[in-house]
């Protein structure tokens, strides 16, 4: 299955498993409950007073740190951010901790995660956020100051713990990806005229390897209607049974779909050996070289290579 | 059913979705027949449609095809999807005595290159 | 997640049944298209055998998780049927009784990555076969 180019919150919801039950045990991680909840609106007109002030803090402490720089050169990304940042930090003291107070940390988490937001750069912005809260939850004093406040931190480390999850995912994404892509690399397939396919394989092949060839080779056989397919393995490092008998698992199944494989690459030594290991290289079709294996392609098409003087030429024959 | 189509004296047979037992011997008899009554010299069952292809379908499209030999036709299974193929050769169904094509119209194509072929071209 | 899924496989056309919602569950767990193939194949040469062999029984569909979170689906194959009088002769290739060419089994072990398989004469055989994503 494909990921998502874009991450939606409910995606994020579900594939972080926050459903209403992990996030009541999250919220017990932190020791946060009911009373807690009574506190922080308590805070509300503090925070809700000082609210503008507190999200420059959060953002004056990014543009401290150099890593920050694609978020804020980006004007309508900050824009967003603070805003965002804003309702958030109003959320904190809103009294309303479920489901859709998670989502809205989880679209600011993936705010940050395609502005490529690092970990600790955003952690060092959030504790100086929290810290300002706390200088002017104690300033204004009272016997519940220090009280409330703790409530406020507690939901502090509850939110810190959801965006890095989103941090975390996206990267595990985004690095996932970019293996896939590697690996799609790893295994073109050409067409080298019509019908014909060449496979130059290069490397190891192991067992996932063998079946991303099998499935590209299978696909582009569809693709193009290709009738021959060269698979070169000159390149291979090691040939030995396990890898021969993933070579024979993808011949008999481009077979199935009308398409001859001609295997060239395969050294005598090779092919010696796999005969003494008791398994039938002839089905391979086996070719020494490259050149001789795109020759047998064409007779198998039709086609004739004439060689005139000097100079090659193709004739349809 | 399977709605069998003549083409010449080619047949094509297009299974549309998942057969039962029964529906699969009808079209052997079906089959049989039409080669018989047409003197077909060629049958060509797709089945592009199938998702999979069990241990029980192989045999079933081997059983169509020895019984269209006997009586003198070529038989192409054609349409035999990507996934399917990889499911089949890892069930071990190699499917060797029976010719594969990609589609009809390399079925077609295949039938008549074997016919020039045994007359001499 | 979602819970156990049961089919009861008492005619052809519950095999057809029970692969498209193997095929379904596999598709929901996240698998590829071609491992959704390979699951569809496995249940596909299981039912069949309890049509062929036990008359009737069922497929049991369920997603699983590893302790790590690596996701799966388990399917089992139950039957109250005759049972296999010699398990290791049916799960060798090419082993026939009846008219099939017995790749049943064998067959649908090569395509599944966990397969267990508990059978008494006269009781009965529970087939179970695990499949894990990459």
């Amino acid at each position: 299955m494909e990921p998502a180019r874009h991450a939606t919150e409910q995606t994020l919801m579900r594939e972080l498993g926050l459903d209403t039950q992990n996030i009541d045990r999250r919220k017990r991680h932190f020791t946060f409950g009911p009373d807690d909840v009574v506190k922080l609106v308590a805070l509300r007109p503090i925070v809700a007073a000082h609210a503008a002030e507190l999200v420059d803090v959060f953002f004056d402490q990014l543009v401290a740190i150099d890593e920050a720089k694609t978020l804020l050169s980006n004007h309508e990304l900050t824009d967003r951010a603070r805003t965002m940042k804003r309702e958030h930090l109003l959320a904190m003291v809103g009294g309303t901790y479920d489901a859709s107070y998670v989502e809205q940390r989880l679209r600011l988490g993936l705010l940050y995660a395609r502005a490529g937001l690092d970990t600790r750069v955003f952690l060092g912005a959030f504790q100086a956020l929290v810290r300002s809260v706390g200088v002017r939850v104690m300033r204004e004093g009272g016997a519940e100051a220090f009280d409330r406040f703790t409530s406020f931190e507690k939901l502090a480390f509850f939110d810190v713990s959801i965006i890095l999850d989103v941090l975390v995912y996206e990267r595990e994404r985004t690095i996932r990806q970019q293996q896939e892509a590697i690996r799609e690399l790893s295994t073109p397939v050409l067409q080298l005229r019509n019908r014909l396919l060449l496979l130059p394989i290069i490397g190891v092949i192991d067992t996932h390897r063998a079946q991303l060839i099998t499935d590209g080779l299978l696909r582009s056989i569809r693709a193009n209607r290709a009738r021959v397919a060269v698979m070169d393995v000159t390149g291979v490092a090691t040939i030995d049974s396990k890898v021969a008998h993933h070579l024979l698992q993808t011949v008999s199944a481009a077979r199935l779909m009308g398409a001859h494989v001609i295997v060239t690459g395969l050294s005598s030594d090779v092919a010696q050996s796999l005969v003494a290991i008791g398994l039938d290289v002839g089905r391979f079709n086996t070719v020494g070289d490259l050149q001789g294996g795109l020759e047998e392609a064409e007779r198998i098409l039709g086609f004739e290579i004439v060689q005139r003087q000097g100079d090659h030429g193709v004739r349809v024959g | 059913m399977v709605p069998v189509l003549k083409f010449g004296d080619v047949l094509v047979a297009s299974i549309l979705a998942a057969l039962s037992d029964e529906d699969l011997d009808e079209l052997r008899c079906e089959v049989v027949e039409s080669v018989g009554r047409f003197r077909a010299r060629g049958v060509i069952i797709d089945v592009t449609a199938l998702d999979v292809l069990d241990s029980f379908a192989t045999r079933t499209l081997r059983g169509i095809a020895h019984a269209a030999q006997l009586r003198g036709a070529d038989t192409i299974v054609v349409g035999i999807q990507p996934d399917v193929a990889v499911a089949m050769v890892q069930l071990g169904l190699g499917l060797e005595d029976i010719t594969t094509a990609l589609d009809v119209e390399d079925g077609m194509t295949l039938l008549d290159e074997r016919r020039r072929s045994r007359h001499g071209s | 997640m979602a819970a156990e899924e049961l089919i009861p496989i008492a005619h052809e056309r519950d095999i057809v049944s029970a692969r498209q919602r193997g095929r379904q569950l596999a598709s929901e767990c996240g698998f590829s298209t071609r491992d959704q193939t390979l699951i569809a194949t496995a249940i596909s040469e299981v039912a069949r055998n309890i049509v062929a062999y036990a008359r009737e029984g069922h497929i049991v569909l369920e997603p699983i998780e590893k302790p790590d979170g690596r996701r799966g689906i388990s399917v089992a194959a139950i039957d109250r049927g005759p049972g296999i009088a010699d398990v290791e002769l049916a799960m060798r290739d090419g082993y026939s009784t009846g008219k099939s060419l017995g790749l049943g089994l064998p067959g649908a072990r090569r395509l599944m990555d966990e397969f267990e398989i508990e059978t008494a004469m006269g009781k009965g055989t529970t087939i179970r076969m695990r499949k894990w994503m990459p």
